[in-house]
C-alpha cells in the first residue's frame, strides 16, 4: 500500500517566495484622536481602560493634555461626533472615560512617571536645563503652556490678573459643570511641577518692555475677557453676563428672583440663563438666530430648556427701557434668509419693522468677548510672525524677545480644549525656537500632526512610541465589524432638572469602574494594536511569530491576506511588493 | 438485548458499541438523530470519545481525516447536500486509506428543496473511493456498521453505510442490540496501519508526481479487488459472534425466476411481499437486493441473475441523460458475462414518494408485457397534475 508521505519538515517549502502582496503592522490615527484639538491618543487609552490600567491610561492623557478631570467634563467633545463606533449603534462615552480616570487619578494621587515620554531625550534636557518663560494668564491655555514647557525642561513664570488661577475655567464656568475642587487638583499638579503663578499681577506693557532682562520668551493666553457692546440705547441698564459669572464663582450667589432676559446664544449665555434658574430667576434667552443655530453646545441647550430655561429665537434687542421696577426690551423680529454664514448658520434679517416688547427685571448681555486689552492682541501684517493653527509666534522687535499669543487670542474655536492646544503648540515652538531656531518650527511641528488635522502630538514631539503611527485615519468601512457585538453605550447619572435648579451641585455624575470597563471595551481602539492575537492565530503559514513583538517570517509569508482581514481594528496593511 | 429503536438510533448504539474514539458531525436532516445520540453519549460519558463540533460538513470530514491518521477509530455521519459539501474531502479520505466509518442517510437534493428519500446523493459519490454498503431495516443497520469498521480497518478504506431517509432513519424497529463483550468479541481495538507521530514527525497527503502517482491509484483499486474477501471474512466473523449475515448481495426466490427484480434500501422488503404474492398467483419472480454498491460484486451478481430472462432495476436515483444509476451499474456488470440478461430500468420513488406493492406489480408487469427494453429509463407513477402552480411553461 502507497500512500505519500514526508520525513521532512514543510518548512522545505518557503511559501513566501509566491507572495506579491506584503501584509505589515501599520499602526494609524483613529478619528477621534484626529478631531480631538489636542490630538489624545483615544483608541489606546480606552484600549487600556478597558483591561482596566487605569494608571496607564491617565497617563497617555497627561502625554498630551494636563485637565483629564476638566477636560472630561467641558471638552464639547469632538471626538465622539466621528467615532466610527457610532456608525454600528452609538458613539463611545469618551469624555465620561476621560472624567472617569481624570477623577481617579485625582483620589487615588497618581503621580506622573519618569521619564514620562519614555524618551532619553527628556531626561537629557531635565540634567541640561532649559530657558526661562514668562506666561501671561493662568487659563487653560497658559496653564498648558507651562505645563508643556516645564515637560520640555523650562523653567516657567505665569502672572495672572485674578486672584485665583484657573481663568474662564475658574471664573466663567459654573460650579454645576466644573466643581472647584476638581480644578484646583489638577492645577496643583502643575505648581507641584515647579511652575511659578504670581496672582493679582497682571502681565503690562511695562512689564513687556522689561521681561527681557529676566525671561527668554513670553506666553500671551490672557483670554477674552471684557465683554461686547450691544451698541443700543439703555445698554447702560444691562449687566455683563460674564462678570456675572464671574460674581457667582466670586461666592456671590444672593437669590434676587423675578424674570430676566439674557441675550445671546453662545455657551457663555446658556452658563448664564442656567445660573439664574439656580439662583430663584426666570430666564429667557434672546437670540437673533433659529435655536439650531446657537453657537452653545447643543448638550447644554438642550439642559437648559429642560431646567426651564425660555428661549425666543430669532429676536434681536433694539432698545431698553425703564429702570429699576421692571425694564422693558424692545425686540426686533428677524427672519432667515436663503444665505448662510461662513459657519453654516442661517443669516437672519429684520423681519419689516415688526417689534415686540418683553418686560424683565434684569437684563444679561452675552453675545461676545475680546480681550481685556488692546495690546494683548497680536497685530496684524507685522513682519517676525509666524501664525500656526493655534498661536502666533511674533519676534517682538520692542520687548526683543518671542512672544506667542495663545488661548481665546488665535484659536480657531474658543474652547478650553482649543486653548489647551495653543499651549501645547506655543510649548513646542519656543522649544524649538530655542534649539533650533525659529525657521526649524513648520517642519518640526509639522512632523508631530496627529492625522490631516491641526493637532499636535507631544509624545511625537519627543520621539515616543507613537512617533511611529501612520496618520491616515481609520474609515469604519476598514474595520471588521464581525468582532464587535452591538453593545449599549452606558449613561452616567444625571440629576433630574428638578434637582438642579435648586443648586448649583455638578450635574452630571460619574461612571463606576465597571461602567467604565465596560464602555471602554466598546470601543474598537480604530487603527491599533491591542494584542488580540487574530492575525498570528489566523496565519496559515504560521509566519507569524512572538519576539518581544510579532513579526512576520517572511520567507512563509505567502502575502495571502488573511492577517489583514482579521485585524478587527486595521492595524495592519497589506502593500504591493516592490518589483 | 431486543429494543425497539429508530433507524438512526440503530447507527448510534454501534458506534457506541464499536468504541470509536473520535468523532465530527454537522446536523442535517434526516440525519441528525445519529449524532445527536452519540454526542448525549460523549457528554454523559457513556462513549471515552471525542467529539468535534465543526461549522460544516466538509471540516467534518477533515476533522475525522485528521484524527484517522492520528491512528483511532473514526465515525461521522452526514445526508444530501452535507455529503455533496463533503465531496472534496471524500477523496482525501480514501487515497490516504484511512478506514473511516460515516453513516449517510439517503435524501434529495435541492432544488426544491426537499428532505426525503433519494438515492442520487450517495451515488454521486460512487468514484471517491469509499466502499458503498445499503441497508434494509434497523437491525441491518446496526449490524453493517459494526461489520464497516471491520471492513474498513482490514482494507484501508472508508465505508458508507446508507440507509433511506424516514423510512429507515426515522422508523422503529425491534432491533438486538449487542451486549458490549460480544462486540469486542468481533471487533478489537484499531490497529492503524498509519498514524502520525509527534515524537517522530513526518507528513502525509504530500504531493505525489507522475513517476509515482498511478502506481498509488492502482494501489487503491488493488484494494478495492480485495474488498469482496475481506468482506466475507469480516461477515464470516460476525456470523460466528451474532449469528447473522447478509451477503454482498442477496437473492430472494431468484432460483427459478424469470424476471428479477433488483433494488436497494428498504424498497426491497416491500418487494419481497410482492414476490411472495405473485408467486402465489404462478408467477416465477424474485428479488435481487442490492448491498453493496462499491465495489460492485459484479461476478456474483452474474452468477445470483444471469440465468433470469429479464432483470428489472428500480431505482430511486436519477442519473439525467443516462438513466437509473443501479441500472447502468448492472447493464456494464453484465457486459461481458456469458450469459446477459436484458436489464429493464425503471425510476419510481424520487424524492419521498410511496413505492408501493402496486408500484412494484406495475414494474413486473411492464417488464413480463415488453419484449425488449426501452432505450431510455421508464418514470412509474408520474402525475401530470401534480404541481401545477410550479409550472412556469
Amino acid at each position: 500500500m502507497r500512500i505519500s508521505r514526508s520525513n521532512v519538515s514543510t518548512e522545505i517549502n518557503k511559501t513566501g517566495s509566491w507572495r506579491f502582496v506584503r501584509p505589515g503592522y501599520d499602526e494609524k490615527t483613529a478619528p477621534c484622536s484626529n478631531a480631538c484639538p489636542v490630538g489624545q491618543d483615544i483608541a489606546r487609552i480606552e484600549m487600556l481602560m478597558g483591561q482596566g490600567m487605569f494608571p496607564a491610561a491617565w497617563e497617555t492623557i497627561l502625554r498630551e493634555n494636563p485637565f483629564p478631570a476638566v477636560c472630561g467634563r467641558v471638552c464639547f467633545h469632538p471626538c465622539e461626533r466621528v467615532c466610527n463606533r457610532g456608525e454600528m449603534d452609538s458613539a463611545v462615552g469618551i469624555h465620561h472615560l476621560e472624567r472617569f480616570v481624570g477623577d481617579l487619578a485625582i483620589e487615588r494621587a497618581y503621580a506622573l512617571p519618569h521619564p514620562f515620554y519614555g524618551d532619553e531625550a527628556e531626561t537629557d534636557r531635565r540634567a541640561t536645563g532649559g530657558k526661562t518663560v514668562a506666561i501671561g494668564g493662568a487659563g487653560p491655555a497658559g496653564l498648558a503652556a507651562a505645563y508643556f514647557l516645564a515637560r520640555l525642561g523650562h523653567t516657567c513664570d505665569i502672572y495672572e490678573a485674578d486672584s485665583e488661577p484657573g481663568g474662564v475655567l475658574r471664573w466663567g464656568i459654573p460650579w454645576y459643570r466644573l466643581p472647584e475642587d476638581v480644578l484646583k487638583a489638577e492645577i496643583s499638579r502643575i505648581v507641584d511641577m515647579g511652575v511659578k503663578i504670581y496672582c493679582q499681577k497682571p502681565i503690562t506693557r511695562d512689564f513687556m518692555a522689561r521681561a527681557r532682562e529676566q525671561y527668554d520668551a513670553v506666553f500671551l493666553g490672557c483670554g477674552y475677557g471684557r465683554s461686547l457692546p450691544l451698541w443700543i440705547p439703555g445698554e447702560e441698564k444691562v449687566l455683563n453676563g460674564l462678570a456675572y459669572l464671574h460674581d457667582i464663582r466670586g461666592g456671590d450667589n444672593t437669590c434676587t428672583g423675578g424674570r430676566a432676559a439674557v441675550i445671546g446664544g453662545g455657551n457663555t449665555a446658556i452658563d448664564v440663563a442656567r445660573s439664574l434658574t439656580r439662583l430663584g430667576v426666570e430666564p429667557i434667552l434672546v437670540y437673533r438666530r433659529r435655536r439650531q443655530d446657537m453657537p452653545a453646545f447643543d448638550h447644554e441647550v438642550e439642559m437648559a430648556l429642560a431646567e426651564g430655561v425660555q428661549l425666543m429665537p430669532l429676536v434681536a434687542p433694539v432698545r431698553i427701557d425703564g429702570g429699576d421696577g421692571g425694564m422693558v426690551l424692545t425686540l426686533q423680529r428677524m427672519r432667515t434668509t436663503r444665505m448662510e454664514t461662513a459657519g453654516g448658520r442661517c443669516r437672519v434679517e429684520p423681519d419689516g419693522d415688526r417689534t415686540e416688547t418683553l418686560m424683565v427685571d434684569q437684563v444679561y448681555s452675552a453675545i461676545g468677548a475680546e480681550p481685556g486689552e488692546n495690546w494683548l492682541f497680536p497685530p496684524e501684517h507685522q513682519p517676525g510672525q509666524l501664525r500656526m493653527s493655534h498661536c502666533i509666534l511674533w519676534e517682538h522687535p520692542d520687548a526683543r524677545l518671542p512672544v506667542v499669543f495663545g488661548g481665546d487670542l488665535t484659536t480657531p474655536v474658543k474652547s478650553v480644549t482649543d486653548a489647551v492646544a495653543s499651549g501645547k503648540q506655543a510649548a513646542m515652538a519656543l522649544d524649538t525656537r530655542f534649539r533650533h531656531g525659529g525657521k526649524a518650527i513648520p517642519e518640526r511641528l509639522g512632523a508631530c500632526r496627529v492625522g490631516d488635522g491641526t493637532a499636535l502630538s507631544m509624545e511625537i514631539y519627543l520621539s515616543g512610541r507613537r512617533k511611529t503611527r501612520n496618520p491616515a485615519i481609520v474609515p469604519f468601512s476598514a474595520l471588521n465589524t464581525d468582532y464587535f457585538a452591538p453593545a449599549e453605550r452606558q449613561a452616567p447619572p444625571v440629576l433630574s432638572p428638578e434637582t438642579r435648579c435648586g443648586s448649583f451641585e455638578e450635574v452630571e455624575g460619574a461612571y463606576g469602574r465597571d461602567a467604565a470597563v465596560q464602555e471602554a471595551s466598546r470601543c474598537f481602539n480604530c487603527g491599533i494594536c491591542n494584542d488580540c492575537d487574530n492575525c498570528r492565530l489566523f496565519c496559515p503559514e504560521v509566519a507569524i511569530y512572538i519576539d518581544g513583538t510579532r513579526c512576520i517570517n517572511l520567507d512563509y509569508c505567502k502575502g495571502c491576506g488573511i492577517c489583514v482581514v482579521e485585524c478587527p481594528r486595521n492595524a495592519m496593511t497589506l502593500e504591493e511588493e516592490a518589483s | 438485548m431486543k429494543e425497539v429503536v429508530e433507524g438512526s438510533h440503530a447507527v448510534s448504539e454501534a458506534v457506541r458499541l464499536a468504541r470509536v474514539q473520535v468523532m465530527s458531525a454537522y446536523p442535517i436532516t434526516p440525519q441528525t438523530h445519529i449524532v445527536e445520540a452519540l454526542s448525549e453519549y460523549c457528554a454523559d460519558g457513556r462513549m471515552a470519545a471525542r467529539f468535534i463540533c465543526v461549522e460544516s460538513e466538509h471540516s467534518a470530514m477533515a476533522a475525522v481525516i485528521g484524527a484517522a491518521s492520528g491512528g483511532v477509530r473514526t465515525f461521522t455521519a452526514t445526508s444530501s447536500h452535507g455529503l455533496a459539501l463533503m465531496h472534496e474531502l471524500l477523496h482525501w479520505a480514501s487515497a490516504a486509506r484511512l478506514p473511516i466509518v460515516m453513516a449517510e442517510v439517503n435524501r434529495a437534493l435541492g432544488p426544491g428543496w426537499n428532505i426525503w428519500m433519494d438515492q442520487t446523493d450517495s451515488l454521486a459519490q460512487r468514484d471517491t473511493g469509499w466502499i458503498q454498503l445499503y441497508c434494509e431495516d434497523g437491525q441491518e443497520v446496526l449490524d453493517t456498521t459494526l461489520l464497516a469498521f471491520r471492513l474498513a480497518e482490514s482494507a484501508s478504506l472508508p465505508v458508507m453505510v446508507v440507509l433511506d431517509a424516514f423510512f429507515l432513519s426515522h422508523t422503529y424497529e425491534p432491533v438486538d442490540i449487542p451486549d458490549q463483550a460480544s462486540v469486542d468479541r468481533f471487533l478489537p481495538a484499531f490497529q492503524p496501519r498509519i498514524q502520525l507521530d509527534t515524537q517522530d514527525p513526518f507528513a502525509l497527503s504530500q504531493m505525489a508526481p507522475p513517476g509515482c502517482y498511478m502506481e498509488m491509484r492502482h494501489d487503491i483499486e488493488a484494494g478495492m479487488r480485495r474488498i469482496p474477501e475481506h468482506y466475507t471474512a469480516a461477515e464470516e466473523a460476525f456470523a460466528s459472534v451474532f449469528g447473522r449475515r447478509y451477503g454482498m448481495l442477496e437473492a430472494y426466490r431468484c432460483e427459478d425466476a424469470d424476471i428479477i427484480l433488483a433494488m436497494a434500501g428498504t424498497a426491497v422488503s416491500t418487494s419481497r411481499q410482492v414476490v411472495d404474492d405473485l408467486r402465489e398467483r404462478g408467477e416465477k419472480v424474485g428479488v435481487l437486493k442490492l448491498r453493496m454498491f462499491r465495489p460492485f460484486p459484479a461476478a456474483l451478481l452474474a452468477s445470483l441473475a444471469g440465468d433470469a430472462r429479464k432483470i428489472a432495476v428500480l431505482d430511486r436515483n436519477f442519473c439525467f441523460g443516462v438513466g437509473g444509476i443501479f441500472a447502468q451499474e448492472i447493464r456494464a456488470a453484465l457486459y461481458l458475462m456469458d450469459s446477459r440478461p436484458p436489464v429493464y430500468s425503471y425510476i419510481a420513488g424520487l424524492g419521498g414518494r410511496d413505492v408501493t406493492p402496486e408500484t412494484i406489480e406495475e414494474i413486473y408487469v411492464r417488464t413480463k408485457q415488453s419484449e425488449r427494453p426501452a432505450p431510455e429509463s421508464v418514470w412509474i407513477g408520474l402525475d401530470p397534475a401534480a404541481c401545477p402552480v410550479c409550472r412556469t411553461d
